[in-house]
C-alpha cells in the first residue's frame, strides 16, 4: 500500500474558522488511523484580525516533525493564502472559494499567484454554505467537505468528529455545521469527478486504538492534574500561558488552586512553600519570567526544597522572539544562578514525553529535594500530535518524599551527609521535627554554618544527589542499526523530530547515519553518551541557538571536536538542511 | 492555626506537659544585645503561647535581613528563604497545608523595597498568613544604608549629604491595598504585641502588623529608643477599626499611635 | 503602444506563440496567460498519434512549466474568463476576480462543433479536441473493437488512421458537405471515399442519422436511412466552432469566430484575436478567412503580438495555405463558405 505523508494547510482571517477547520482535519484523519503533527500559527501581536495559519502533516508512518513544503492549501481567504504560494510542493493542491462575496482584484487573488504546477480546485465555500443553510457560518467546513471529496477522505471520519466538536453547542449548529460539510463535499466529488487525487483512501490504513489530539502544553497540563498537582502558581507568559489556562479550568475540580501571581519571582516563591509544606505544586514560564525566577531556584537547590519549573523557551535573549522557538535555555536551566547551583534539567523532545516528564518531574523533585527544571519550546508547547491518551501509573504518581524515622524525633538532622546525599525530609506539622530551611549555608542540623569544612561537605552533597538521580531520569535513545557509524547526531528536545526523520532519509540512501536523543539534560548520561560517540567518526550537535548550549556541555565527551548545527531562525529545523549537513559531512570525510 | 474553643485547652495541656511552651530555640539571637527585635520575639512568643499553637505545627517564613534570621531562634518550622520573597513563599505554605499557622516575618528593606511588589499583592489576596513587618527605617545587617521608611535628609555612609527620597508608611499602604487586618505596634511594648497578634492570628486572612522598632547600633538620630518612647502612643480609644475611613483619617494625621488599626470580617 | 499588462486568454499555439513574441520584443511588459485547461500547452495535433500510442503524453507538451518563469510569464492554468469588459479594461474570472490589461489577445482556439440535427445526440458521442478528450479515447479503445466516425474534418483522418493502427473496425459516414471548413466538391469527397476505402474503413453513404441509442455500456446501436448498425463508439468530427462564449456581451464582433482585421486588431484599441477563434480579414480576398491548424496558429499568434507592440504586420502575409494530408490536398487557409 502507499505511504502517505502529506502536509495540509488551511489559511485564513481571524474570523474565517481557520483553526476550527484545522484542528478538525486533524481530529478526522487520526480518527481514520493516520499519524498526525499539527501546529497553528497566528498573529503574535493582539489585533484582533489577521493571517491565522495551520499546518497538518498527515501520514501512515510516524511523524516526529513538520515537513519542509505543503501539498494541499485549504484558503478561506485568498489575500492571506497568497503568503503561503511559496511553501507548496510541486505537484501540490490549492482550494479556494470560487465565489466569494465581492470581486477580488488581481492584487488579492490567490489564483494569480500559484504556480501553473499547481491543481486549482475552485469550489464555492460561501455560496454553498449559505445555500445549503441559510447561513455563510459554515464555509470553512464546506472547505474541508471539498478537502475530504478531492482527496479520498472518508466523509464519515468528518462528521463523526464534527458531531463531537458541535453537539455541545446545540443542534442548530451542529446541523449547519454538517450540512455545510456535505455540501462541500458533494459539490467537489461531482464538479471535479475527473480530477479526483484520492491519496488517503489509498493508503489503506488501518485505525488502532482511538487517540486523542492533544498539544504539548495540554499534555503537560494533564500530566500535572494526573500526577496529583494540588497547587499551581503562575505569571501570563508566551508561550506558557496555557498551561495555567489548562489547570485554571481543570484543577479546582480535583481539589486544586490555580493562583496567579505578581510575578515569576512570587510565582516560584510560592511553589517552594507548598513544597515545603508538602504539597505538589508547579509553576511554568519562558525564558525572561525563568530568568526572574533564578535566585529562589538555587534558594531551592541550597535549601533542599522540591520545586516543579518548566520553562517553554522561546526566542532571546531579553523579551526576544516570544513567538518563535528556540533552544537557547540550556545554559539558563542548568546552571542560571549565583553559586554551584547545578539542577536536574529534563527536556521532552514529543507530546508523549510532555505528558511521562511533567509526571516523572513531581517525582524526581520531591526524591532529590531540588528544583526539577521540564525544558520545551515553542514549538513542543503548541504543536498537537495524536496520541493514545497517556495514563500514569499509580507507580508513577506514587509520593517520592523520604520522610524521617520516628525515633529521630527531637535528634533529627535535616540536612543528613548520607552517601546518595539525600537526607530524610520532614514537613510542618510532623511533631519533633521542626527545623529551619535556609538559603544560607548550613549544617546537618541546619544551623547556619560558613565554616570551609561544612561548605566543602554540603556542596559534595548537594552534588552528589543529582548522579544518584541519573537512575531515575529518562536514559538517553539510540536510534541505529548498531555497528559503526560515519555520523552520529546527537540532538534534544523538539529538534530531535527533525533529526529522526533526516536519518531516515540518510539510511534510506544507505548511508551509516543514526542518531541519539537526550531527555535528561542534566544530570547526564555520560557513560551512555560516551559509548555512543565511540561507535561515531563525527558527532553532529544539533540545536536551535547560537552558541551551541547542549555541545558546549557533553561536547567534552568525544574524543575530537563534534560539529555543530545550529540556527536561530525562530522556526524548527527542517530535516532537509540537517540531511545536507549529514551530507556534507560524509563528503567531507571521503575527500 | 485556628481552633475551637474545646479544642484549644487540650491543646494547651498537651503542650504543657511536652514543655514546648518556649517557642525560643537553644540558639542565641545574633541581633545586638538592646535590638528592639527581642520585644517582638518575646510578643510572638506570647502569643503563640497564648493560643496554645503546637509549635510544629507553625511555620515562620523570614526574607534577609536582622529580621530574617528570626526563624532560627524560635523551635517552629522555619523557612529562611532569599531577600525580598517571604509574602509568595509564605502564601505557598498556608495554600499547601490550611492547618499551619504562618508567619511571615522580615524587616523594611525586604517588605518594602525588594519585596514591595509582593506586599499588595498578598494584601489583596488576603490569603490567611500573618506577616510582620520589622520596621527600623535601616539596613541593619549590611550596616546602617537607608531604607524606603528612613526620613528624609538621614545621613549614612550610602547618604552622607543626607537622603532625599520620601519615606513610605507601611500602615497607609497596607489599608490602600486592602489589607483585612491592619495593626501597628512597638518593639518597645511586647505586651501590646502580644495582644494585637493574638487578634490578627485568629483572623481569617492576611493580618498585617507594622512593628516599630530601633536599630541601636546604627540609628543614633532617629528611631532611638529616647525617641520611639517619646513619640507611641495608643490610638483613641472610640477608634472603631472596622471603619476604613476612620483608620484612613487616624494614619493620616497621626504616625505613631499603636493599636489595631483596621480589621474587615 | 507600450502594453504594461498584456494578457492572453487561451494557451494553444497561438497564445503561446503570442506571449514569446511579446517577450522577445517587450522585456518589460507584464504577461499573463490565462486558460481554462488545467494543464500545460501542448500540441493538439499530435493526439490522434497519443491515441494510437505512437507518443507518450509528455512529448505532446511543449515547454516545462520552468520556461514560463524563465521568461516572467505569469501562467495561470485552470482558470476561465467569464466576461471581458472593454469599457474598463478588464477581464472578469470565473472565480470573481477582475485582472485588468493594457493590451489583451484572444487565443482560445475553437471547440467541437456538432451540427444542429445531431445535438439531440450529443451525450453519445465523443469527439476529440483536448487532451482529455484524448484520453476518454485512449481508455474506450481498449474496451470497444469498432468505431464510427461521423461527418469527417481534418483530424478525423489522422484519428482514422490511429484507430485502424489499434486494429479497430472503422465505419466512416461522409457527412456530405460537413467537411467542415473545406467544402467537398464531389470530385474531393470520392477521393477521400476511396482513400477510407482502400485503408479498410466501410464507408457508409445515407443522407440522414435516423437513430442513435445506447444498446450497452461498450455499444450503441446506429441507425441510418438505410442502415442499421451496432457499434462500440462513436466520434463525432465536424470541425471547430470558436470558443468565446464568453465574448457574448463584450461589443465584439463574432461571426464564424472574433472578426478582425488583416492585422488581427478588433474594434476595441489594444485587444487582438488570434489563431482557430479569429475570423480574419484578407485583404487579396477581400473577404475573410478563418485559420485552422497548428502553423497557422502559431503565425497568427505571433503577428498579433507585434502588431499589439506597435507592428503593422499583416497576417496574410505568410498562410500556411495548403495541407498535406495523407496525399490529400485541402486548401484550409481560406473561408469557403464566405
Amino acid at each position: 500500500m502507499p505511504k502517505v505523508d502529506i502536509t495540509v494547510e488551511v489559511c485564513g482571517m481571524a474570523g474565517d474558522g481557520t483553526i476550527a477547520a484545522g484542528g478538525l482535519v486533524n481530529e478526522a484523519m487520526s480518527l481514520g488511523g493516520f499519524s498526525v503533527l499539527g501546529f497553528d500559527s497566528y498573529p503574535a501581536e493582539i489585533r484582533g484580525f489577521g493571517r491565522c495559519v495551520t499546518r497538518s502533516r498527515i501520514g501512515s508512518n510516524e511523524i516526529g516533525a513538520l515537513a519542509d513544503e505543503t501539498h494541499i492549501l485549504i484558503s478561506l481567504d485568498d489575500l492571506q493564502s497568497r503568503s503561503r504560494v511559496p511553501f507548496l510542493a510541486r505537484d501540490s493542491a490549492v482550494l479556494f472559494d470560487s465565489k466569494p462575496d465581492t470581486l477580488l482584484e488581481e492584487e488579492q487573488s490567490l489564483a494569480a499567484v500559484v504556480e501553473p504546477g499547481t491543481a486549482l480546485f475552485g469550489i464555492p465555500f460561501t455560496y454553498l454554505a449559505t445555500a445549503a443553510t441559510g447561513t455563510s457560518r459554515g464555509r470553512n467546513l464546506a472547505a474541508l467537505g471539498g478537502f475530504a471529496a478531492l482527496f479520498g477522505v472518508q466523509p464519515e471520519w468528518f462528521r463523526r468528529v464534527i458531531t463531537r466538536k458541535f453537539q455541545s453547542k446545540g443542534e442548530k449548529v451542529l446541523e449547519v455545521n454538517l450540512k455545510s460539510f456535505d455540501a462541500g463535499f458533494h459539490y467537489a466529488l461531482e464538479k471535479f469527478a475527473d480530477r479526483l487525487r484520492p491519496s488517503f483512501a489509498a493508503a489503506n490504513v488501518v485505525a488502532g486504538p482511538e487517540k486523542v489530539m492533544l498539544s504539548g502544553n495540554q499534555a503537560i497540563g494533564q500530566a500535572a492534574l494526573d500526577a496529583g498537582l494540588k497547587l499551581y502558581f503562575g505569571y501570563p507568559i508566551t508561550p506558557a500561558t496555557p498551561i495555567m489556562e489548562f489547570l485554571a479550568k481543570y484543577l479546582p475540580a480535583k481539589g486544586g488552586r490555580v493562583v496567579q501571581m505578581e510575578d515569576e519571582i512570587a510565582s516560584v516563591g510560592a511553589v517552594l512553600g507548598a513544597f515545603y509544606a508538602g504539597a505538589r505544586a508547579m509553576t511554568a514560564t519562558s525564558g525572561p519570567g525563568f530568568a526572574l525566577m533564578t535566585e529562589l531556584i538555587t534558594h531551592g537547590v541550597m535549601a533542599e526544597i522540591p520545586a516543579v519549573i518548566l520553562n517553554a523557551q522561546r526566542g532571546g535573549p531579553s523579551t526576544g522572539l516570544p513567538t518563535k522557538t528556540e533552544q537557547s535555555d540550556l545554559h539558563a536551566a542548568v546552571f542560571g544562578g549565583p553559586g554551584d547551583s547545578s539542577r536536574i534539567v529534563i527536556a521532552p523532545s514529543n507530546v508523549a514525553e510532555c505528558y511521562s516528564f511533567t509526571v516523572q518531574s513531581f517525582q524526581l523533585a520531591e526524591k532529590y529535594q531540588t528544583p526539577v527544571i521540564v525544558l520545551t519550546d515553542f514549538y513542543l508547547d503548541n504543536r498537537v500530535e495524536n496520541v493514545v491518551m497517556p495514563v500514569a501509573s499509580e507507580k508513577e504518581k506514587t509520593d517520592g518524599n523520604l520522610y524521617p524515622d520516628e525515633s529521630l524525633q527531637g535528634s533529627y538532622h535535616r540536612y543528613l551527609d548520607t552517601e546518595s546525599g539525600v537526607s530524610p525530609r520532614s514537613l510542618p506539622g510532623m511533631e519533633g521535627f521542626a527545623y529551619v530551611a535556609t538559603g544560607l549555608e548550613h549544617t546537618e542540623r541546619a544551623q547556619p554554618d560558613y565554616t570551609p569544612e561544612i561548605h566543602t561537605k554540603m556542596t559534595g552533597k548537594r552534588h552528589r544527589k543529582l548522579q544518584y538521580a541519573l537512575e531515575d531520569l529518562p536514559v538517553p535513545v539510540e536510534y541505529s542499526d548498531g555497528g559503526q557509524l560515519d555520523v552520529g547526531i546527537i540532538g534534544w528536545g523538539s529538534t530531535f523530530g527533525s533529526i529522526q526523520e533526516a536519518v531516515n532519509m540518510a539510511r534510506e540512501r544507505g548511508w551509516k547515519v543514526a542518531a541519539l536523543k537526550i531527555t535528561s539534560i542534566f544530570p547526564y548520561h555520560e557513560k551512555e553518551i560516551r559509548s555512543f560517540m565511540t561507535k561515531c567518526r563525527e558527532i553532529l550537535i544539533t540545536e536551535l541557538n547560537y552558541e551551541g548550549q547542549l555541545a558546549n556541555l557533553i561536547g567534552h565527551l568525544h574524543r575530537k571536536e563534534v560539529v555543530r548545527l545550529n540556527q536561530v531562525t525562530g522556526v524548527p529545523f527542517s530535516p532537509s538542511a540537517i540531511f545536507s549537513k549529514i551530507e556534507a559531512l560524509l563528503q567531507a570525510g571521503v575527500s | 492555626m485556628k481552633t475551637a474553643a474545646t479544642s484549644l485547652a487540650e491543646q494547651i495541656r498537651h503542650i504543657k506537659e511536652a514543655k514546648k511552651f518556649d517557642i525560643r530555640s537553644g540558639a542565641l539571637p545574633t541581633w545586638c544585645p538592646g535590638c528592639g527585635y527581642f520585644g517582638i520575639h518575646q510578643g510572638l512568643n506570647a502569643c503563640i503561647q497564648e493560643l496554645g499553637l503546637a509549635h510544629h505545627e507553625v511555620v515562620t517564613v523570614s526574607g534577609i535581613g536582622c529580621a530574617g534570621r528570626y526563624p532560627f531562634f524560635t523551635s517552629n518550622y522555619g523557612l529562611h528563604t532569599v531577600h525580598g520573597r517571604t509574602l509568595p513563599v509564605a502564601q505557598g505554605v498556608k495554600l499547601a497545608n490550611p492547618d499551619l499557622t504562618v508567619y511571615a516575618v522580615g524587616g523594611d528593606g525586604d517588605g518594602l523595597a525588594i519585596g514591595g511588589g509582593h506586599f499588595p499583592h498578598a494584601a489583596r489576596r488576603n490569603v490567611n498568613i500573618n506577616y510582620l513587618m520589622f520596621d527600623n527605617s535601616i539596613y541593619g545587617l549590611t550596616k546602617g544604608q537607608p531604607s524606603p521608611s528612613s526620613p528624609v535628609g538621614m545621613k549614612s555612609k550610602a547618604s552622607p549629604f543626607g537622603t532625599l527620597d520620601k519615606p513610605l508608611n507601611a500602615t497607609l499602604m497596607a489599608l490602600t491595598y486592602g489589607a483585612s487586618f491592619v495593626a501597628r505596634l512597638f518593639a518597645g511594648d511586647p505586651k501590646g504585641i502580644t495582644e494585637a497578634l493574638i487578634e490578627g492570628t485568629q483572623h481569617e486572612g492576611f493580618a498585617f502588623f507594622h512593628i516599630y522598632s530601633t536599630c541601636l547600633t546604627f540609628d543614633k538620630a532617629y528611631k532611638t529608643w529616647a525617641h520611639l518612647k517619646q513619640w507611641v502612643h495608643p490610638i483613641p480609644e472610640d477608634h472603631d477599626p472596622a471603619d476604613l475611613r476612620r483608620a484612613f483619617d487616624l494614619v493620616l494625621g497621626d504616625d505613631f499611635s499603636t493599636g489595631i488599626i483596621y480589621r474587615r470580617e | 503602444m507600450t502594453a504594461r499588462h498584456v494578457v492572453i486568454i487561451g494557451n494553444g499555439p497561438a497564445a503561446n506563440e503570442a506571449a514569446i513574441s511579446l517577450r522577445t520584443q517587450a522585456p518589460d511588459a507584464r504577461i499573463t496567460i490565462i486558460s481554462k485547461e488545467p494543464i500545460r500547452y501542448y500540441k493538439p495535433h499530435l493526439l490522434p498519434d497519443l491515441i494510437a500510442g505512437k507518443v507518450s503524453e509528455q512529448d505532446l507538451y511543449v515547454n516545462p512549466l520552468e520556461f514560463y518563469k524563465e521568461n516572467d510569464i505569469r501562467l495561470r492554468l485552470g482558470q476561465e474568463v467569464v466576461h471581458v469588459s472593454f469599457a474598463t479594461n478588464e477581464v472578469v474570472m470565473e472565480h470573481k476576480e477582475v485582472v485588468r490589461f493594457d493590451g489583451l489577445i484572444i487565443a482560445t482556439g475553437g471547440k467541437p462543433r456538432i451540427p444542429e440535427p445531431l445535438q439531440v445526440f450529443e451525450d453519445l458521442m465523443l469527439s476529440l479536441k483536448t487532451l482529455s478528450d484524448a484520453k476518454v479515447w485512449k481508455e474506450r479503445l481498449r474496451w470497444v473493437d469498432s468505431v464510427l466516425i461521423v461527418g469527417g474534418d481534418l483530424t478525423s483522418l489522422s484519428f482514422t488512421k490511429a484507430v485502424l493502427s489499434l486494429g479497430k473496425k472503422v465505419y466512416f459516414i461522409l457527412h456530405g458537405d460537413s467537411f467542415w471548413p473545406v467544402r467537398f466538391n464531389e470530385e474531393l469527397s470520392s477521393e477521400v471515399s476511396q482513400r477510407l476505402s482502400d485503408r479498410g474503413v466501410e464507408v457508409i453513404s445515407c443522407r440522414k442519422i435516423l437513430r442513435l441509442v445506447m444498446a450497452s455500456e461498450d455499444s450503441v446501436e446506429v441507425e441510418t436511412d438505410g442502415r442499421k448498425l451496432r457499434v462500440g463508439a462513436i466520434g463525432a468530427f465536424f470541425g471547430l466552432v470558436p470558443d468565446v462564449k464568453f465574448l457574448a456581451r463584450s461589443g465584439l464582433a463574432i461571426e464564424r469566430g472574433i472578426v478582425v482585421d488583416e492585422f488581427l486588431r478588433t474594434r476595441f484599441e489594444g485587444v487582438y484575436a488570434a489563431g482557430d477563434c479569429a475570423q480574419v480579414y484578407h485583404p487579396k480576398l477581400r473577404d475573410y478567412w478563418v485559420s485552422i491548424g497548428y502553423r497557422n496558429a502559431r503565425n497568427l499568434g505571433r503577428v498579433a503580438a507585434l502588431n499589439l507592440l506597435g507592428g503593422q504586420e499583416s497576417a496574410e502575409t505568410a498562410p500556411a495555405g495548403i495541407f498535406q494530408l495523407d496525399d490529400i490536398s485541402v486548401n484550409t487557409s481560406w473561408w469557403t463558405e464566405f
